[in-house]
């Protein structure tokens, strides 16, 4: 017990110190934030606005009904074409100054009709639908007109609407938006944490192995305690840094509440709505359960990832080939877990949330929906209890590949000579 | 009472007998080489008295007691013959974590370390990591951590290869220093001239199977071939098939004669004597520990054959 300590220390000491350790806890939320923010940012910046031609003939299009709507909505610019440049607007748009034109034939105002937005270069079905809402304005009016209603009945005409919201009976708080968001959030950061500190086990394992120190330590230690203490020292190293990520979100978060209190509107929003995600869902129980389901995910697939290691020689090539099913079923788990957000109760997210292989994904994209009315008890202590027995299993199965895989040398194992190293006595 | 005594030991793989049926007994203090070619089976007799692999057959008894890896293996220091330290870790640190991983207590591994590092005049290298060691210098750390434990059993597998010969020296010193403080030592190589050299008993293993066993003395005498060596002034002429010896070689002034059955080295030099020679050396010529292992191991084919075990 004491050597495993030792390794452990040794193990997560050396990670925690290096330099590279420290620059990826740092980088990662600003990263992060960057990309968050950065594309939001792109995209609202980058939005196209199209200069469009219409070529009128119907005569209700004509330059001040369009000129009003072009001040009203930004989104476009709709042009009334000079009837003596239409003929050069059509063959060449882009030379007359235009990104496109529309030819408006008289038009039966019961019936209406279907345009065609010609262009030389493609134009995304999104920005024609702005430039179709755009026309609709004014085709309301048009059918307003006709019908003889006035100003107050269109206000009623278009604001009185039914909407429908999703409400939990004995939860008002919950939403099913942020549950989706959190139940995502903490499924990504499982995923990325067994990727990422798998195969660090993976390389540490290797690095042992081509070092030739594996066989020195296991003169002193036993291979399974030499693994154990690795997986261990490593994972520690994860919960290091999701703790350390933690602590810096509060940190910002009350940076933010104590200057912006006052100064700006946005940071208030900002904090509003930290405070209804964190209301709208039993906290102390996602957080407890994220820190379950984040240990037995790593150890259920590290061990998995150690054995591999042990089991190839230099060539990383040989451990993408063989840790390449595993890996596979990662990222299957995170497929899976993209259908929750549409039916949290459905039988895929079920049992993809018992199964152990995809549950420390599925079921904490599950959690935030409500335990125990989205996930039953039941369910929830099964997928635990077999997310336990899962690891057992996989921590036995890789110690035993191990202690072959760490001491042999030559040519690279399959998987079923890996399978036979396990299953046999000594 | 012997400090390892090893009874039937076998060790199958899927493609390879191992060890096949290998016993002996290696006496307290003594320095015992292990040898043989490569892929005899000497790594995985050493691997099952370094409690690293279970033997499938048979019983290793470490001084006095059933072999318990757990426990025992505190007394045993192993240096394989792959060396490995890890390379981006600190000397110091490292020392230290293998010398704790051995059992040993921080405090008192410290003070060991630094009596090792002061007398192989390692210390400037505390705080250097070990790829900046070059290959003779790794060498003298992966003794210091081997035997920094003070362990009842030492194994080296080829200790000195890489090191110069000042460096050699030095390890071979501190190895008779171990020994002679009650340590054990087996001692691997294919070195032979080092064996007969630093060897009280020798064991050869081949295709996994004991064929010798003895003091290097022992097993000179063993192998002899009754060859001596006569530096005469002059080849006397009268040399013919009644002698009581043939020669094997002639040069000036020297002979090499091998005695037939039944005659002593006495009845050699009656003969030379009678013919007028001039004698002025006489000496026994034994094998050396090569002769021996080429000519036991001769024959066999150079490197093992894959065979389906069926066990």
């Amino acid at each position: 017990m004491n050597k495993i300590l030792l390794i452990i220390k040794r193990e997560y000491l050396t990670r925690v110190r290096k330099r590279t350790f420290i620059i990826s806890t740092l980088l990662f939320p600003i990263l992060y934030m960057l990309l968050v923010f950065g594309t939001g940012y792109i995209a609202a910046t980058t939005k196209q606005v199209l200069r469009v031609a219409i070529i009128d003939a119907s005569g209700y299009f004509n330059a001040p009904v369009l000129e009003k709507q072009n001040t009203l909505d930004k989104s476009s610019v709709l042009v009334p074409a000079d009837p003596g440049a239409a003929d050069s607007i059509k063959t060449d748009p882009q030379k007359a100054g235009f990104d496109g034109y529309i030819v408006i034939p008289s038009l039966n105002w019961k019936t209406g009709d279907s345009l065609v937005l010609q262009s030389k270069k493609s134009i995304a079905s999104s920005n024609a639908a702005l430039i179709a809402s755009k026309l609709n304005t004014v085709w309301d009016e048009v059918k307003n007109e006709k019908l003889g209603i006035d100003a107050s009945n269109r206000a009623i005409l278009t604001s009185s609407r039914l909407s429908v919201k999703a409400n939990k009976i004995n939860d008002p708080n919950a939403n099913g938006d942020t549950a989706a968001g959190i139940g995502f959030a903490c499924g990504f950061l499982i995923y990325f944490i067994i990727l990422i500190y798998g195969s660090q086990v993976m390389t540490g394992v290797m690095e042992e192995k081509t070092s030739r120190i594996a066989e020195i330590i296991v003169s002193s230690v036993k291979p399974f305690q030499m693994m154990l203490g690795k997986i261990i020292g490593i994972g520690l190293v994860a919960l290091t840094q999701f703790l350390l990520w933690v602590l810096f979100m509060f940190a910002i978060y009350n940076v933010t509440k104590m200057s912006g209190g006052a100064a700006s509107s946005s940071a208030n929003q900002f904090i509003g709505s930290i405070q209804k995600i964190f209301s709208s869902v039993n906290l102390p129980l996602v957080l407890s359960c994220f820190a379950f389901y984040f240990l037995g995910g790593f150890f259920f697939y590290s061990a998995i990832y150690g054995a591999i290691g042990s089991a190839i020689n230099e060539d990383i090539r040989e451990a993408q080939s063989l840790s390449f099913p595993v890996t596979m079923l990662v990222i299957i788990s995170i497929v899976i877990m993209t259908t929750v957000a549409a039916n949290p109760t459905g039988p895929m997210a079920t049992w993809a949330s018992i199964i152990p292989f995809s549950s420390p994904i599925v079921m904490m994209a599950r959690i935030p929906w409500g335990v125990p009315d989205t996930v039953p008890w039941w369910q929830l202590t099964l997928s635990m209890s077999l997310l336990v027995a899962g690891f057992v299993f996989t921590t036995w199965f890789a110690g035993k590949i191990y202690r072959t895989g760490i001491l042999m040398y030559g040519k690279k194992p399959s998987w079923k000579e890996m399978i036979k190293w396990a299953f046999r006595r000594n | 009472m012997p400090i390892l005594e090893l009874h039937h030991l076998r060790k199958y793989f899927a493609t390879q007998k191992a060890v096949e049926d290998i016993s002996l007994t290696i006496e307290r203090g003594q320095i015992f080489g292990l040898l043989g070619p490569n892929g005899a089976g000497k790594t995985t007799l050493i691997r099952m008295i370094t409690g690293i692999f279970y033997p499938d057959q048979g019983e290793i008894i470490f001084d006095g007691k059933r072999f318990d890896p757990l426990n025992d293996i505190a007394d045993i220091g192993y240096m394989p013959e792959e060396r490995g330290l890890y390379k981006k870790m600190k000397i110091g640190e490292q020392t230290l974590y293998l010398a704790q991983l051995k059992g040993l207590k921080k405090a008192d591994a410290m003070k060991k370390i630094k009596e090792w590092f002061i007398k192989f005049d390692m210390y400037s290298w505390w705080n250097k990591k070990v790829e900046d060691l070059s290959k003779g210098m790794s060498q003298k750390l992966q003794f210091v951590t081997t035997v920094l434990h003070e362990p009842k059993l030492i194994i080296l597998d080829e200790p000195f290869s890489g090191l110069d010969p000042v460096n050699t020296n030095l390890i071979k010193d501190e190895i008779y220093n171990l020994a002679q403080k009650g340590a054990t030592i087996i001692f691997s190589t294919h070195r032979m001239e080092q064996v007969e050299e630093i060897c009280d008993h020798i064991v050869l293993v081949n295709k996994g199977e004991k064929i010798l066993d003895g003091t290097v003395n022992q097993v000179k005498q063993d192998f002899k071939e009754n060859l001596f060596s006569v530096g005469v002034e002059r080849i006397p002429a009268g040399l013919n098939s009644n002698m009581p010896f043939e020669v094997v070689s002639n040069k000036e002034q020297s002979l090499v004669v091998r005695i037939k059955d039944g005659n002593r080295p006495n009845d050699v030099l009656q003969y030379l004597l009678q013919q007028g020679a001039a004698i002025r050396s006489f000496n026994e010529m034994l094998p050396s520990l090569n002769d021996i292992f080429i000519r036991l191991v001769e024959g066999t084919p150079t490197s093992r054959q894959f065979q389906n075990v069926n066990a």
